[in-house]
């Protein structure tokens, strides 16, 4: 949406969206104006991509890139590049070092890694497994001798020379990165920074310039495969992507921007480019349109959001609960499992471009999981698509304007859907080609309608507590569809849908999180004095990552007293293999009674996820780990907020009428421009509002709301 | 036509509580009764919902599977167990009424059939009366005499309800560390009857109101040796089976009852024409037999039974004949196979046949529509008597996969033949491995608390060579293609045993143009262990798959362990230790290592309870998939690549490959293209030279017959099959133009044969009415 403007505003804020073929820019006026720039991307040198599109986004203000970004407080970037980096194995020539007789783990991987991702036909369909080729091959691997058990005890001490003898090796290699990591060591690193120094010691005779890591210094957390893995992303992935984001920020800073660029992170805050932790960033995208819901819950008080995504190929769903957003700590990506922490989302392989298959043999419907993606579907002539996908529904329907779609830049053809789904699917199951049709979509929202409503229920909730946000290209496509029915709170649209995720990316915090395992057990009836040791020991680990959260601040020149500290913990009943994740209900924790407060956050917690009947405090607690987020207040977008205005959209916003199918009858629905609605404007279904890049369908039933801030309301009538 | 609700013809009698009045064993009845007569599930010569409202149809499938599924992504989080949270090992799966399956979890879906089978057995025996089946009520079974697969595997099994009538089932099972046995694992030998299984629990209501009752929890928590681990997982299947429950009510509320209704019978119908339709596409009509053998190898001294006359080495055997016929149906016969055995190596009829069904899953149909549909699609007979369906209460189960994974994989071999002539070269699968070997025993642990241990790490087998490339090394398990083999990390934390190594497996994959996945191998070392056993478990003398088309069975298996090794002072010295694998186990590297320690290293690959002290030895070798094509016809550069990549030994390039690599001064191989080509020719020459025309050969074999000359267990073995399968001899008979006067006894060959004469099954037992799954 661009909001036209005299030149006096001044430019805050830019978020950025690297994807694979365009790169998203997205400027914030101190007003909180917003517009969005698009251009195609330059994977040679992103640098370029995103200086067109900055160019493309300011000349809609009428503004000159240099005079914008000289006013510009900040800037966070988000991509695809490392992520593609890896899943092309395209990434650095790394060596890795391991206990001596386990040279062989990473290549094996976890058996679960053959089959990550697939949908369920495919899971248990044995000869569709496959491994990926390890990030470091088995001739780049090294063993060292020693042995450290569970519980940190020295089992075979270190031999030294084992060590430097994989050293010399790895270096005379030529490899471009060493990444260490021993088992146990989140539990005693001792033998781990040992290897790590000695390996320094070595580098630094052969008068090479080699990157070291060491798990224990990046993610000491427990499973030694999502620890290598990630270790081994620092050294694979994210050192090439610390060179791009260096020539971007430089490309910007010769253009007169006086800021450093974050970048968007898995846990979900932004952090700087010159992060130690820069594999953290290797998911960004999808991330954003998660904080921009937040940060809007934030600004308009909602507490409990569920924030749904359709694109093409995906439906991606997260959750906000009381404000806060759920991470995962052992997350797949890429078939790789880590030791990340994730900000959750689920992903079901649904989008828009998704294919529609009948099973030959039984005859059932099946959804995806492949897509035409950006091809549409059968209804664009030069796509070449011959399976019918849900656009090809969408345009029997009357959902889409096949003059307009991407604004106009592609032509699309009703009777071509209309024909391809009468032959492969509505003949074949005996109904009409609308029917048909209607059913898929009907499906497909059924689809996503209980993935929404299980992921809320997971967490102990109802939907009437939550607010949904809709989004994404085709999100407010099914918004009514995939909502009817639960009882949600308020379903919000906003009118800048497509380039929520920019507009998230923007609004994240700085925010620097780190997490280390810890092995604190306490029987249920442990005495005070246990209970008091526990939370000392829980309250050093919190001070230990307290110091690698400054440093982090540090290195981009904030001081301790500017941020924020905010301590958690992983906790589960003892003898189980699962935590949960907990805010702590306290700064800081010395006492046995602190201790049991911690106990009853878990309980609540715990009760709510599982059920009731699974709670078993009378097995004692564990605390699996301690977490410590520290965050500095940044600018941010502002929410654009203007005058209501009366119910009735003016007459210019109207642009026509479209035949509308649904529930077994076509209709007249009223079109509308998006762009020309007005704050305060009501519309009643069936209508459809589009825009270039969107198309938010209202059917009859429904009526939505715009409201001062440009967020639509959607509810049942 | 549809599964109509009686409630109108049933007013005034005795009300059932099945939907609209009937009582489960009417219910069950009617159905059975409808599907002889009309050859489909339940009478439903038409699906009345699929068919007028093929949407809403599909809209009650994908919710309840993705309801399914997503109770056994949430529930596994609470056990404590590693073979639960971190392998998988449980599934859920929702019954209608009768007991069918209408859809399931992914997960040990054999359990699909063996749950059922339970709740049939409430059906046929009355529960409904006694003790009563009530809304919220739990119940629990584990008796492999009823389906079972082996007593670790808990099933957890919750009715539901609708408006005060039953409308169907929810079962979840998982597979718990210890039973209670004799011994400690999962799956104890040694115990030769089923008396020494461990807790045997046939469908007990063991809770009410949602409430498990405190006799229950007293009782069973006692009966096992890791309590913790056995209470997390009955709350993992609890807390599975309510969220099912909830679901189905949430379901029903929303679509009405009546189209649920519809659904719960539907679907296993469509299951049915489902299986029928795969058939049709993959398969060609016709006939094929093949054969799987695993050792019972015990008349070691580390085998400790507790009586004599199961003190022997014996063969287990499994002939099989697949019938495929025009229409997509198919019968699936084992005439000719062993009796039953002093071990506890026997299978249920159904845990067989589920079994199988699973395999079907991973291949014929990989499809959503998983149930008990296929099942019905498929007839089955296993002789009475047989050690797939015993015809003795005193039977032994807990390890019955021994011989399931070996007499299933060729199938798999058969069905690939088919694949192949059909052009579904990528669907062919040479076979399984042998899902093995176990590590397990128990004693104290590191936490000093009672506990028995049962590495899962062999759910990440080698797999099969398809026709078109490599199977996949360290990957999956035939009871559960969603393989893993877990991190270390892990199972430290749940065994009192440190790794020394974690390797895969060179040669363990057989050769071929493709070759076998290789498994891999663990060296653990005992580390704060009191009063501490283990047990070796899995094939030793006979390599239990064969490869396909010219390709090598996978390795078998061998054991070794190592006790006084003098570690602790190796490891205080400095010197060189036993780490990674045993790679050439031929020419072994550890045993010079460990001057004066007790070595165990050879073919035993079943043991009893053997002492283990800190700083001993065990080695748990996982064993690789079997491989397809003549090795002469592989890509010389893969096997270069083997060789480079610890796939292979050296010396067997050349012998079975042909061909010659040479090795650099960095230790890397490279291809001598000249020396392969000559090789292989050579190879082709000593093969003709060395071959004798089939009359011949035939001829003197016959000659061996006559004459007896074989070995003990392979007399025992024909001998057995003769007895139980009159047919099978016949065609033996008259394949080698036997006379008459031949004839072949248990009693001649002088080995004992308890069990061979005498028996009595469950059957017989006062008020039991087994239910009869296949023909006998």
């Amino acid at each position: 949406m661009n909001i036209h403007a005299p030149n006096s505003r001044s430019v805050q804020v830019l978020g950025i969206d690297a994807g694979g073929t365009m790169t998203d820019t997205f400027f914030v006026d101190s007003e909180g104006d917003f517009v969005v720039g698009k251009a195609q991307s330059t994977p040679q040198n992103e640098a370029l991509g995103l200086i067109a599109s900055s160019e493309d986004g300011l000349g809609a203000w009428g503004l000159s890139l240099d005079a914008a970004l000289k006013q510009l407080q900040t800037g966070v970037y988000s991509g695809t590049a490392m992520l593609n980096r890896v899943v092309q194995r395209k990434g650095l020539r790394c060596g890795l070092i391991v206990n001596r007789g386990m040279e062989d783990f990473h290549r094996m991987g976890r058996a679960i890694q053959a089959y990550l991702g697939y949908a369920y036909e495919d899971r248990i369909h044995l000869n569709t497994h496959r491994f990926d080729p390890p990030l470091v091959p088995r001739n780049l691997t090294r063993g060292v001798i020693e042995r450290i058990d569970m519980s940190g005890t020295v089992v075979i001490p270190l031999r030294e020379e084992s060590a430097r003898e994989a050293a010399r090796e790895l270096i005379a290699a030529d490899v471009e990165g060493i990444v260490i990591s021993l088992l146990h060591s989140y539990k005693n690193p001792d033998h781990e920074r040992r290897v790590r120094d000695i390996v320094t010691e070595e580098v630094k005779k052969s008068g090479k310039s080699i990157p070291i890591f060491a798990s224990a210094d990046y993610y000491p957390v427990r499973k030694e495969t999502h620890r290598t893995n990630t270790t081994i992303l620092e050294g694979y992935a994210a050192e090439p992507s610390r060179q791009t984001l260096k020539k971007i920020s430089d490309a910007f800073k010769e253009h007169g921007t006086k800021f450093d660029f974050r970048v968007m992170a898995t846990h979900g805050g932004t952090i700087s480019w010159k992060a130690k932790e820069l594999a953290r960033t290797i998911v960004s995208g999808p991330i954003g349109g998660v904080i921009g819901a937040k940060y809007l819950g934030e600004v308009l008080g909602y507490n409990n959001i569920a924030c749904s995504d359709i694109g093409g190929t995906s439906f991606d769903v997260a959750l906000i609960t009381q404000g806060e957003l759920t991470i995962k700590n052992d997350p797949d990506m890429a078939r790789l499992v880590l030791s990340l922490p994730l900000v959750a989302m689920d992903s079901v392989g649904a989008g828009a471009g998704s294919f529609i298959r009948l099973d030959p043999y039984t005859r059932a419907i099946k959804l995806g999981p492949d897509s035409a993606g950006y091809r549409v579907g059968v209804c664009w002539a030069e796509s070449g698509i011959e399976t019918v996908t849900v656009s090809d529904c969408h345009m029997v329907l009357g959902y889409l304007n096949p003059d307009n779609f991407l604004g106009g830049a592609v032509k699309l053809d009703r009777q071509r859907s209309v024909d391809a789904i009468k032959k492969q699917v509505a003949d074949p199951l005996g109904l009409s080609v609308e029917d048909a049709a209607a059913g898929v979509i009907e499906l497909l929202d059924s689809d996503l309608r209980d993935y929404l409503r299980s992921m809320i229920s997971g967490k102990g909730y109802s939907p009437a507590s939550f607010v949904c946000f809709s989004y994404g290209g085709a999100g407010p496509v099914h918004s009514y569809g995939y909502t009817e029915g639960l009882g949600f709170e308020d379903v919000i649209v906003p009118a800048w849908a497509a380039g929520f995720s920019a507009f998230g990316c923007a609004a994240a915090d700085f925010e620097y999180r780190y997490d280390k395992s810890l092995d604190i057990n306490l029987a249920p009836d442990a005495p005070d004095n246990e209970r008091e040791a526990a939370a000392k020991t829980l309250q050093s680990a919190w001070e230990e990552l307290t110091h690698n959260v400054l440093e982090e601040f540090k290195l981009n020149g904030y001081e301790p007293e500017q941020v924020t500290l905010t301590p958690g913990y992983r906790m589960q009943y003892r003898g189980q293999l699962n935590d949960l994740e907990i805010e702590s209900p306290l700064s800081s924790a010395s006492t046995a009674e602190d201790w049991e407060q911690l106990q009853e956050a878990f309980n609540a917690t715990y009760g709510r996820v599982y059920a009731a009947s699974a709670r078993s405090p009378e097995l004692g607690y564990s605390v699996t780990g301690a977490i410590m987020r520290g965050a500095v207040p940044i600018p941010k977008p502002k929410i654009p907020k203007e005058a209501l205005e009366g119910e009735t959209p003016p007459e210019e916003a109207k642009i026509g009428t479209r035949k509308f199918y649904r529930k077994k009858k076509w209709v007249d629905a009223q079109l509308y421009r998006m762009e020309a609605l007005r704050p305060g404007n009501r519309v009643t279904g069936p209508a459809i509002i589009e825009s270039d890049a969107t198309t938010f369908v209202v059917p009859d039933g429904f009526e939505t709301f715009l409201d001062g801030h440009r967020l639509f309301h959607l509810k049942e009538v | 036509m549809n599964v109509n609700v009686r409630s109108r013809e049933l007013e005034g009698s005795t009300r059932g509580i099945v939907r609209g009045g009937e009582t489960l064993k009417e219910h069950r009845d009617r159905l059975m009764e409808a599907t002889k007569r009309t050859k489909h599930y339940a009478g439903l010569e038409k699906m009345e919902l699929r068919d007028s409202q093929p949407i809403l149809y599909n809209k009650l499938f994908s919710r309840l599977r993705a309801g399914v599924v997503d109770a056994r992504e949430t529930a596994k989080k609470i056990a404590a167990s590693p073979i639960v949270e971190q392998e998988g090992e449980l599934c859920f799966t929702l019954y209608n009424a009768a007991g069918d399956s209408i859809l399931t979890s992914t997960g040990i879906i054999i359990h699909v059939g063996t749950m059922g089978a339970a709740i049939k057995y409430m059906i046929e025996n009355n529960w409904e009366q006694n003790p009563g089946v009530r809304d919220r009520d739990i119940f629990c079974n584990n008796d492999s005499l009823i389906g079972n697969v082996h007593p670790c595997d808990i099933h957890t099994i919750v009715p539901i309800f609708w408006e005060g009538e039953l409308i169907g089932w929810v079962g979840g099972v998982t597979h718990v560390i210890d039973t209670g046995a004799v011994g400690p694992g999962s799956m104890a030998t040694g115990q030769i009857q089923r008396f020494g299984d461990g807790y045997s629990i046939t469908c007990r209501k063991v809770g009410e109101n949602d409430t498990l009752f405190r006799d229950w929890l007293h009782e069973s928590q006692r009966m096992v040796r890791t309590t913790r681990y056995w209470m997390l997982d009955e709350r993992t299947r609890i807390a599975g089976c309510h969220m099912i429950r909830k679901l189905v009510e949430e379901v029903i509320s929303e679509e009405g009852i009546e189209s649920y209704w519809k659904f719960a019978y539907e679907a296993v119908e469509h299951g049915r024409l489902g299986l029928q339709n795969r058939i049709k596409a993959m398969t060609i009509p016709g006939k094929y037999r093949q054969v799987g053998f695993v050792d019972v190898p015990y008349a070691h001294e580390d085998v400790r039974v507790p009586s004599d006359f199961a003190k022997l080495d014996t063969i287990m055997h499994a002939p099989s004949e697949i019938t495929i016929r025009g229409d997509g149906t198919w019968r699936l016969d084992f005439e000719g196979s062993s009796r039953w055995g002093w071990h506890t190596y026997n299978a249920h009829q159904v845990s067989f046949t589920s079994g199988i069904w699973v395999m079907m899953t991973q291949t014929l149909i990989p499809s959503e529509m998983i149930n008990d549909g296929a099942a019905y699609g498929t007839e089955f007979r296993l002789p009475k008597g047989t050690w797939m369906n015993p015809d003795d209460r005193r039977v032994a189960f807990s390890y019955s996969w021994h011989f399931l994974v070996s007499a299933w994989t060729a199938l798999w071999r058969g069905l690939s033949r088919s694949y192949f002539g059909r052009g579904y070269l990528e669907e062919v699968n040479a076979g399984n491995a042998n899902t093995s070997n176990w590590l397990q025993g128990g004693g104290f642990n590191q936490y000093d608390e009672i506990h028995a241990v049962n590495s899962f790490e062999c759910a990440a087998n080698g797999t099969g060579a398809t026709a078109v490339g490599d199977g996949l090394s360290h990957a999956a398990a035939i009871w559960n293609p969603e393989g893993d083999m877990g991190d270390m990390e892990i199972w430290e934390l749940a065994e009192p045993l440190i790794y020394l190594g974690r390797q895969i497996k060179s040669n363990s994959g057989g050769a071929g143009k493709y070759r076998g996945g290789c498994g891999f191998e663990s060296l653990r070392l005992v580390w704060n262990a009191k009063d501490w056993t283990m047990f070796f478990m899995g094939n030793g003398h006979i390599s239990s798959d064969w490869g396909l088309m010219g390709g090598y069975p996978a390795a078998s298996g061998y054991r070794f362990a190592a006790h006084k090794t003098g570690l602790k002072e190796l490891i205080a010295n400095g010197s060189p230790l036993p780490l990674g694998g045993d790679t050439d186990p031929e020419n072994p590297v550890w045993d010079g290592l460990l001057k004066d320690a007790v070595i165990k290293r050879d073919k035993q690959a079943i043991t009893t309870e053997e002492m283990f002290a800190d700083y001993d030895l065990y080695l748990n070798y996982m064993r690789g998939g079997p491989g397809f094509g003549d090795p002469i016809d592989r890509a010389p550069q893969s096997v270069v690549d083997d060789l480079n990549g610890g796939y292979l030994l050296e010396r067997f390039a050349a012998r079975i490959y042909g061909v010659v690599a040479v090795k650099g001064d960095d230790g890397a191989f490279t291809l001598d293209a000249a020396a392969t080509d000559a090789r292989r020719k050579a190879i082709r020459k000593e093969r003709i030279s060395n071959s004798v025309p089939t009359e011949e050969w035939l001829t003197g074999e016959r000659e061996k017959i006559l004459a007896k000359d074989a070995a003990t267990q392979v007399q025992q073995m024909f001998a057995a099959s003769f007895k139980l399968g009159p047919r099978f001899e016949q065609e033996f008979r008259s394949f080698w133009k036997l006379p008459e006067s031949w004839t072949l006894t248990e009693e001649e060959i002088g080995v004992p044969h308890y069990g061979s004469h005498y028996s009595m099954d469950v059957s017989e037992l006062p008020d039991v009415k087994t239910v009869q799954f296949v023909e006998e």
